[in-house]
Order: structure tokens, then sequence, then C-alpha cells
């Protein structure tokens, strides 16, 4: 017995080594914390249960079966956030450089399966050179294990992968179909296919940071939500964001206890618009002046930027908030913002976190390179995601809501549940100058005609009544009311029932 | 006494007047041009009306639309307060002849001191010291050193056509007066072809030191005492106190005693200023009269007591002074800091734009003053001053008013366009200010290179990293609240912590206490009490028994701190987490000199050069627009264009790269 204890003991000792000195100081070099000194930071101090310790790996080929290091490259188990249980992987690149063997993959099968029995998040902190080449085909099915199973959680259990090191080929489509990935900058990267080969195949020749590097994919690609400086920071950043969702899809977003008053109000939000339609505002001051403590978890900050998703509190609950951002593009919608914001809604509507969508959109952006990229199909994902989202939706318009962009962004029509406008609001089909170019299209050479017609279209649209007069609108509300009225919306619509017809998924245009 | 007045001004200034009027039952009506129009003066009155475009030529400065305005609103006198037409006879007389009362002095007493020879004629007349000088040209070395002899050493030699320091020569003894004559007259004719020089006394260390006369209709005036103003950059005064820490009381009499003179010499009726150039000798002479009210007025009014617009208004309704010089108290000490919407740490570029977030300090009467001339969500328009307030504070002791303004300029928090505040606060305790050392060229002298974070040295670093960590450690005490949690399981929170500030660690130690915390942070000990709320932006408590605000914004993981003029970032760590990021080796920065970086947040309207493309040192390189001005950026060096990072058409926000050299 005593000598089980003492071997025990040996085995923890040699597990907690991963690959040695020299490969632990060689991951410090680069900038890079070792896969339990992350889970220990992500988790709470002394939380974490480590299992499969002593899983090696069953590969006789190549040599490999002189070296089978326990815990075959990925540390595994569940710990705590705040007290709350969340279930996490962690690859060891200094164990075979964190390679994907068929065993490695089975232990990241085991929790992210406990994780759905119990409905708990999942947290990747991935690291990891790719499959485990000796082992083959058994390498690629335990990708695709794990790939299956990332399906099936997806609006299950929140899924969060942190990119720590590379992360290449086949190994980026875990990440890929989870909810959010995070990179740190400069010691992570993300490729399907890497330099070498892009040089081989297209002869374009191209860094492994340039080409999937953080700052790439943070704002260029979109793949990733967000990039940190360093491990420390996106660790400490993903606990910041695992506060705001809920476990699963079983529960409700948590809570915590409020302290910024439901019905405070701010003045100054009575100046946020213009006078002049054409000049741009900031849509986060909107943001950090109406939700709780003015903390505000942005999401995508730096890509398709003229739209802001992101993670607030109101009143100590959960919401998600869309926003057109008119210091961008004049916060048109175009290809990437309503990709990004579809798939946030889609979150947001899987995990019950109620949905606060502020408006100022002057249409889609025109553009031979909006169409022949396919706005239509991407535009109608914002469209579906919006139409097809049960959670309560709360709609402010803030100015300009015009045309197909107006119904897009959570109108009544799409079962908005309580849509506000400030007076600055205008709801039309188009701006009055390009109606009017339509409208009176024989008044085209008397600029003056025109723009006295401009003026009444200006009159008739550039306000609030005309969509109130429809009900399309609930009420026109002061700016500075904002908070508490959204405040209150959000806390009448606690018990908010709502089904879609049964089906076995509808088919959202991919 | 009037009914309605109109003030024919905007920011600060028409708010002051607005402030007085209303106390004394006066209706008052604001003029507003179209940038103004939801400015706080037009809000703060009982009617408006607008007059015009931004431009003050087309506003502010249109003595039609202001009559106008009079004649719509039935105004029975107009306030000028100071700048736009506060100094204009024309103004006054036009009023006047429309039977409209010009609060101010009369059309003759601004003319009489708008010019600056009649002004210093009429002053040495009265027996006002003017700085001793021989008017006409110099003619030969000679003729220097016997003028030189006249006026008593030293003596300064200058070009009549100089300018710039150039053509300028100070001599201490007559064989350098007339060498000084030999070289100025040469450099004179060098530099602007012109030979003629002059020679008047050479005032040394000089201090710009003001009287505040009140003057009335009936021969009476009054000095209320005199205004440090010699804290000027570039010749624009920063902040102002009374009394001068530098005068006797028989210099202040003397001033006192000539500023009334002049005065009464010019027919004066309304506040006015006699400005005076003092030397380290104490020696005064007369520079001009401000026939206005100065925007430092405050100062004086905090130790006097007297209301100096409610005495404008007096005057001008034919009110006699019933005030006496001995009446006139002077009590304690007042400062003035000016509050500008400019960026100190760069070169006081103007800043403009929408005010986020503007909270001034409390006002306490007869302690704390903020005279401010926008509101929270207000616009700072590009086409007028960049004064946002003035921030006055009065105290018995001048120590005791430097440690007021201090704790005040912490309270005062302005964001969405820039302040001076870190600048005050740095001038608040530099030694030469606490000493009351100091002369017109102290800022030139001791921001020879402008202002930069590192001119401030916080006292205590180990006071912000516990601030930081009061305020993380609240974060954690209610995300450990949090819904939703296994029981069983909860986090137990470590009261060790590692506060990162730039590349210094802080040990902190806290124990919860009643309504705060014990803190040990880098061996120092601080029992911080506060109320402070999750979001706001000033943390106001009490350390070790004394009463501190920091301001502090949550950006993602960082804790921006402001304090005492120094801004720092904290980052609050397990000591843990700390350990560990100490393990790494730090990656390295980009080189941001290979990048050209936005100087300023606008509008990137154009970019001048293509990638591959070489540039030579000054070449054209991109414009922003920001403040609806054109900024040209040029190349500061030879360099290869290697990448455009921005598109024409986007907005930038401050350090947005733009262009990527090789």
């Amino acid at each position: 017995m005593a000598d089980i204890i003492r071997q025990l003991a040996d085995k923890r000792e040699a597990a907690r080594m991963g690959g040695g000195a020299a490969r632990i100081a060689a991951q410090y070099a680069k900038g890079k914390l070792t896969a339990r000194e992350r889970i220990e930071l992500l988790l709470d101090p002394g939380s974490f249960e480590e299992w499969d310790m002593f899983v090696e790996h069953r590969c006789a080929d190549f040599g490999m079966e002189g070296q089978r290091p326990p815990g075959d490259g990925v540390v595994i188990g569940y710990g705590t956030v705040n007290g709350r249980v969340v279930f996490v992987f962690s690859q060891d690149f200094t164990v075979f450089g964190g390679s994907l063997s068929e065993s490695h993959a089975q232990k990241i099968c085991k929790i992210m399966d406990h994780a759905m029995k119990v409905g708990a998040p999942v947290v990747g902190l991935n690291d990891s050179g790719g499959a485990r080449i000796q082992e083959g085909v058994a390498s690629l099915g335990g990708y695709a294990d794990v790939f299956q199973r990332n399906v099936l959680a997806s609006g299950v259990i929140p899924q969060i992968s942190l990119i720590m090191g590379p992360c290449a080929g086949g190994a980026v489509y875990s990440p890929a179909m989870t909810d959010f990935i995070f990179m740190v900058q400069d010691s992570s990267y993300m490729f399907v296919t890497g330099p070498d080969v892009v040089k081989t195949v297209t002869h374009e020749e191209v860094t492994a940071e340039e080409l999937g590097g953080a700052l790439t994919h943070s704002t260029r690609s979109g793949v990733a939500d967000l990039a940190f400086e360093n491990d420390v920071e996106a660790l400490m950043m993903v606990r910041r964001l695992i506060g705001f969702i809920p476990s699963s899809n079983r529960e409700k977003p948590p809570t915590v206890p409020p302290f910024d008053p439901a019905d405070r109000v701010d003045y100054s939000l009575d100046t946020l618009v213009p006078d002049s339609p054409n000049t741009p505002y900031d849509i986060k001051e909107l943001i950090q002046k109406t939700v709780d403590d003015s903390d505000f978890f942005e999401l995508q900050s730096a890509y398709a930027a003229n739209i802001v998703i992101g993670f607030a509190r109101m009143d100590g609950a959960t919401v998600g908030i869309v926003a057109n951002q008119p210091m961008v593009l004049a916060g048109c919608l175009d290809i990437k913002s309503a990709v990004k914001a579809a798939r946030f809604v889609r979150f947001c509507d899987a995990f019950s976190i109620p949905i606060v969508t502020f408006v100022d959109v002057p249409g889609f952006m025109p553009g031979t390179a909006q169409e022949y990229g396919g706005i239509i199909k991407h535009g109608a994902k914002l469209l579906y995601a919006y139409a097809e989202c049960t959670v309560p939706k709360i709609t402010l318009i803030t100015r300009k809501a015009y045309g197909g962009a107006y119904d897009v962004m959570a109108s009544k029509h799409l079962r908005g549940d309580v849509n506000f406008a400030w007076p600055s609001a205008e709801i039309a089909v188009m701006g009055p100058k390009g109606a009017v170019e339509i409208i009176f299209r024989q008044d085209a050479g008397d600029p003056l005609k025109l723009a006295e017609r401009t003026e009444e279209y200006r009159e008739k649209f550039a306000n609030p009544f005309i969509a109130g007069s429809r009900g399309f609108i609930d009420d026109v509300i002061m700016p500075h009311e904002t908070r508490r009225r959204i405040c209150r919306s959000l806390a009448m619509l606690k018990n908010k029932k709502l089904e879609n017809p049964w089906r076995k998924h509808g088919n959202i245009p991919l | 006494m009037f009914s309605k007045i109109l003030i024919a001004n905007r920011g600060e200034i028409a708010c002051r007047v607005i402030r007085t009027a209303r106390r004394m039952g006066i209706r008052t009506v604001a003029v507003y041009s179209e940038a103004d129009s939801r400015a706080l003066h037009v809000r703060l009155a009982d009617e408006a009306v607008a007059i015009g475009s931004a431009a003050p030529r087309e506003s502010y400065l249109s003595m039609e639309r202001i009559l106008e305005a009079c004649r719509k609103t039935g105004a029975e006198a107009v306030h000028p307060g100071y700048g736009f037409l506060s100094e204009n006879a024309a103004f006054c007389r036009l009023l006047e002849a429309a039977g409209i009362v010009f609060i101010g002095p009369k059309a003759n007493a601004i003319e009489a001191m708008g010019d600056k020879i009649a002004s210093k004629r009429l002053a040495a007349a009265t027996g006002v010291n003017i700085i001793p000088g021989a008017a006409g040209a110099v003619e030969d070395a000679a003729h220097a050193g016997r003028i030189a002899g006249e006026i008593g050493y030293p003596v300064m030699i200058k070009a009549s056509a100089g300018g710039g320091g150039k053509g300028l020569r100070v001599a201490w003894n007559e064989s350098e007066a007339r060498e000084g004559f030999a070289s100025c007259v040469s450099e004179a004719l060098t530099a602007f072809g012109d030979g003629r020089v002059f020679v008047e006394k050479f005032i040394e260390e000089p201090r710009h030191i003001e009287i505040q006369v009140l003057a009335d209709a009936y021969g009476r005036a009054v000095s209320l005492w005199e205004r440090e103003c010699s804290i000027q950059r570039r010749h624009q005064k920063v902040l102002e106190e009374a009394p001068s820490p530098f005068l006797d009381e028989a210099t202040r009499h003397a001033m006192g005693r000539q500023a009334v003179a002049l005065a009464l010499a010019a027919g004066y009726q309304s506040a006015g200023t006699v400005e005076f150039v003092v030397g380290k000798d104490r020696g005064f002479y007369f520079l001009e009269m401000n026939t206005r009210l100065q925007v430092e007025h405050p100062v004086t009014e905090m130790i006097t007591g007297l209301d100096l617009v409610e005495w404008m208004i007096r005057i001008a309704a034919g009110e006699p002074l019933a005030l006496a010089q001995s009446d006139i108290r002077r009590e304690g000490w007042a400062m003035e800091c000016r509050i500008n919407a400019e960026d100190p740490f760069r070169g006081f570029l103007p800043s403009a734009g929408r005010l986020r977030r503007y909270l001034p300090p409390a006002e306490e009467p007869g302690r704390v003053r903020v005279d401010t001339g926008v509101a929270e969500g207000g616009e700072i328009p590009v086409h007028y001053d960049s004064m946002l307030a003035k921030l006055i504070v009065h105290e018995p002791t001048r120590a005791r008013a430097i440690a007021r303004m201090r704790a005040s300029l912490n309270e005062f928090y302005v964001r969405g366009v820039s302040s001076n505040i870190a600048f005050q606060a740095a001038l608040m305790q530099h030694p030469r200010f606490v000493s009351g050392d100091f002369n017109t060229g102290f800022i030139a002298q001791e921001y020879p290179h402008g202002f930069h974070s590192s001119d401030v040295i916080h006292e205590s670093p180990a006071f912000l990293a516990a601030v930081a960590a009061v305020a993380r450690r609240r974060y954690i005490a209610r995300a450990v609240r949090i819904s939703d949690q296994t029981r069983g399981m909860a986090r137990k929170v470590d009261s060790d912590w590692v506060v990162l500030i730039g590349p210094e660690r802080y040990a902190v130690h806290l124990d919860s206490i009643a309504g705060g915390y014990r803190v040990v942070s880098a061996n120092e000990r601080f029992e911080l009490l506060t109320d402070w709320r999750f979001g706001s932006p000033l943390m106001r408590g009490t350390c070790n028994g004394q009463a501190f605000c920091v301001q502090l914004e949550r950006i993602g993981l960082r804790f921006h701190l402001a304090h005492n003029g120094t801004e720092a970032d904290a980052i609050v760590m397990t000591v843990r987490a700390a350990e560990l990021l100490g393990r790494m080796k730090p990656k390295p920065k980009p080189d941001l000199s290979r990048f050209l970086l936005a100087p300023m947040p606008g509008l990137l309207t154009h970019i001048a050069v293509q990638a591959g493309q070489q540039v030579k040192t000054g070449e054209r390189l991109a414009v922003i627009e920001a403040m609806k001005m054109e900024n040209v950026l040029k190349a500061e060096q030879d360099a290869t264009v290697v990448a455009l990072l921005a598109e024409a058409g986007t907005s930038l926000t401050v350090d947005q790269p733009i262009l990527e050299f090789k």
C-alpha cells in the first residue's frame, strides 16, 4: 500500500513536470505559460480537480513505445470561476508539442461529456502543434470526435476557446465551432494551412503572425473575438466573460447584486445625437451610460466596428447589446457586421440572454464588393437571427432607421417586445434626399424645388410619429430616461414565454 | 435698477453674469451663435436670441445683431463680459445712441486707455510709474551710454523693428551699453533692414501684477488690491492669485493709489484693471489698463467679499459707489486655475468635441467656486477660446489655498476632450510655485520642452497601488456573490495582491474593516475608507484620516488612475498571477517609430503617398481633418512607405497608425 502511494506521488510529480524543465523554459521564452499554470489562473485558487493524469498514449510505432508521458499532452478536469463549475482542457505544448493523439482526444471528450451532463461551460486552452502524426488516422478520428461533441454542445453549454500557441490544420475547427475565441498577441496563431504550404501552393510569402496571428484574426478575419497582450490577461478576462453567461441553456443568466440604481437618469444623453443628421457620434457612450456601472464587455471590438456587440448588465442581470456605430461607415450594415451581429444574437437567444438593440442605421452598404460578396445572404443572417430569437428583445431607435435595415434591426415586425424611439428618430424607407430624388423625379433639374420637397419629406418622416401611429414604436422616450425605461421593460419581460413552431431545425441562409 | 439685461458673450462669463443678475432680480437675455444653440448660457438665461453663425464676426462680434436682440427683447443694458465687444468704444456708442446702457466704462475712457501711447502719456501725467526709457532712436554708442546712465542699469537695448529676441541686448554697465548698441544695430540691420534702436529700463525677473479698481460716475474710486498673474504660458495667464506672495504692504498701497489716480484721471466708471510689471527690486511700472471685467476677477471677489459684476451693474445704473477704501477687505488667500480644453501632453493643442463626462468639484460658498460655461454632454466648439471653467479656491493662507486647489483639481473630472488639469496640478506642487518664487518666465524656464508625464512624480505610488487594490477588491467582493454557484465551492479570496504600475510591482495586503480596508502597500500603511461605487469615476474617502479623491476608470484589466497630476495604469493581480507573469519573457513591443500615428482624433481625408513610395523629410503624407481644420502630416525623415494602414474616410483615434515605413 505504502508502495502504491509512493508510486502515485512519483507519477503525479512526473505528470506535473510535463515535457521537462528544458521545454518549460522554452515555453516561458516564447512568452507562454505551461498548461497547468494557465488552469491555475483561469480557475479559483485551489479549485482545480485534475482527471486522467495517468492516461498514456497507445502508439507503438516510430519509437513512440519508448516514451509514454503521463497525461499525454493535455490536462483536463474541472474547477470553479467565482464558485461556478467550469470544465477545462489545457493542451501541454511541452509534451510532444501538445499534439493530439487518440487518448489526448478521448480526454477532451471526457470532460465535454461531463460538462453536457451537468450543464457547465467548457473552456479549451489550445496550444498544440496539430495531429500526432505517428498515430495517423487514429489522431484524425480523435479530432472528429471532438468536433462532433462541439456541435452537440453548441447552444447547450457555453464553449470558450483560448488560442495560446499554435493551432493549425484540422485543429482549428474545434475552436471554430465554439462560442468565443480569444487569442494571445505574438504567441498564438490559427490557420488551416501554414506559411510553408501557402508558399508552395500559391507562392505567397507570409509569416505565421500575418497569416493567422491574434491581430489578423481580431481585425481582419473576425475569427477571434478579442486579442490579449499575454496569457495572464487573457485568462483574467475570460473569467470576467464567464461572469456574464449562464452555465447552460437550462439556467437563467447569472445575476450580481446591483448597485447602480435602475432608475438613474443621465441628462447628458439628451445632447448625444448631434443637430446635423450627418454628424457621427459614439454609440458606445450611450451603451456605457445606460448599462450598470458603465461596465460593457465588448466582443470583436476591432472587427466590423460599424456594429458593436457585447455583454453588460442591467439591474444586475446580463443583457446582450447590439448597436449600430455611426462613427464607422456611418453605421451601415455590411457583410462583416451582419455576420458578426447575427452570431451574437443567436448566442444570446440560445442562452436566454435578453437583447437590447440600439439602432442608428442608414441602410445596407451599397457597392459591387458587397453584392459580389453576397450581402443578400449575409444580411439575411442577421434578419433570420433576430426573427428567430425568442428572448426578450428591446429596441431603441436613436436616429436613423432606414429601409430594410430598419426591419432587420430587431424591429416590431420581428417580434420586438418593446420598441422605443428617441425624439430624434427618423424611420423611413430612405433618407429625405434620396427619397425625393425618386418620388419627384420630374423636378430633378430644379434644385430649389428639390430642396423644398426634401424639407417636406423630412418634416413628414424625419420623426418617430408615423411609425408610432402604426404601433411600430411603443413609445417615444427622452434620452435621459433610457436606462430607467429599459430596466423596467426587462423587469416586465422577465417571464416572457415564446416558442417557435417545432421543426428539426431552421435553414438559416449560411 | 434695470429689469432686464442682455449678456453679449458666451461660455463661463455669460453664465457668471447671469448668476449675479438673477440674484439681483434682473431678468437675463442670452445671445448665441449656431455653434452654441445647446450651450449652458443659453439654458441658464431667461431668454435667448440666436444672432448668427459660428464665426464670431457673424455673431458675438456683430454689433448690429446684438443691438437688434436688445430691441427685440427690451433689454435695457448690455453686459459685454470679456473679449468680443467688451473694449469696443464704437459698440459702447452705438448702444448709447439707442438708449441702451453699456455695463462698463464710457466710450471715451475705453478709447483713452485703448491707445497704448496715449494711455502711457496720461499715466505719466497722473504720476503713475512708467518704464523709464528714451522714446526716440539712439544716435550712437556714446548716446546709448548716456541715456542708459540716466535710466539706471540694467537697461535693455532693443531694435525698433525687433521681435522674437532678435536685436535685443541687456547691458549692466556703460561699456556693455556701448557694445550692446553696436551689436544691436548690426543685428537689426541684418535681420530687419532697420538699424534704429532704443533704450529702456530692463526689468529683472518681471512679475505681472495688476490692480483691480472700481470707480463710479461721481468721481469716487477704490482699489480692490492686486492680483498676481505671473504664471503665464506664451503670454496667456494660466493661474492667478490674490494677494500676491511678492508684494509688501507699502508697494501694494502705492500701486493701489496710482491705479485709483489713473482711473479718476481717465474719467473711468466701472470695474477696471491697471496692469503693472514689477521687478525683483519691487519697482513697479504701468503697462496698460484693461477697461473690462477680467477673466481672473473671482480671486478679487473671494478676498474682498464683493461681487464685481454686481458693482458694474449698479454703477452702470447710476448708483454711487457706496464703498470707501477703508471698507475694502482683504481676507485670506484666493487662487484660480483656468481649466482649458487642451492637451498639456501634446504641446497644449486645443481640444474640441463632445464633453462625455464633466464633473466639476462641488462648490462650497466662500471656499470653492466653479465658474463653468459647460455641462456634461455639451459640445466644445472650435470657434472660440478653449476655457471650460475656472476653479477658484479661498482659504486663510496661501499654503492652505494650494492644498485646497490640489484637492479640488483631483475632483475635477473631464472626459471627451482633453484638459489641462494635470498641468495645473503639476504647478500646484512645483517647489518654486509653492514658495512663491516665480516670475513671468516661470513656465518657459521650468518646462522648456513642454510638459511631460515625467514632470510629475507622485509622492506616494504605494498609495495609488492601494487605491487600485481596493477598487479591485470591491469588484471581487461582488463577483463572488454571483448567482448560480455550486454549494461548497465558494471562492476563497486571498488578502495578498500585487499591483503593477508600469514596470513597478507593489505587494499589497488588504484587510477588510468597517467602511473600507486596512492596506499595507509596499510596506506603507493606509487605512482607506470609501463609499466608492462601481463605475464611479471618482473614488472619494479618507486615507489615514485625510480626505482624498482619486480619479479612476476601469478599462479592461487596467485601472486608469489620475491623482495630483499623475496618471497611471494599474493592474491588480493575485500573487500567483504576478509570479507567473514574471516567468514569461516579455514580448517585444512593436516599434512605433516605424509608423505614422494620428496626432489627434479626426477624419483621415487624404493619403498622399502609396505603398512602396520613397518619401523625403517634409513631404506631405496625409491630411487629417480635425476640429474643422486640415492638419497636414509630413514625413519627419526620409523613409520608404511599406503599407497604408488606414484608408481615406476613416475616423482616426489618437495614435492610430496610418502608414508603416521601412
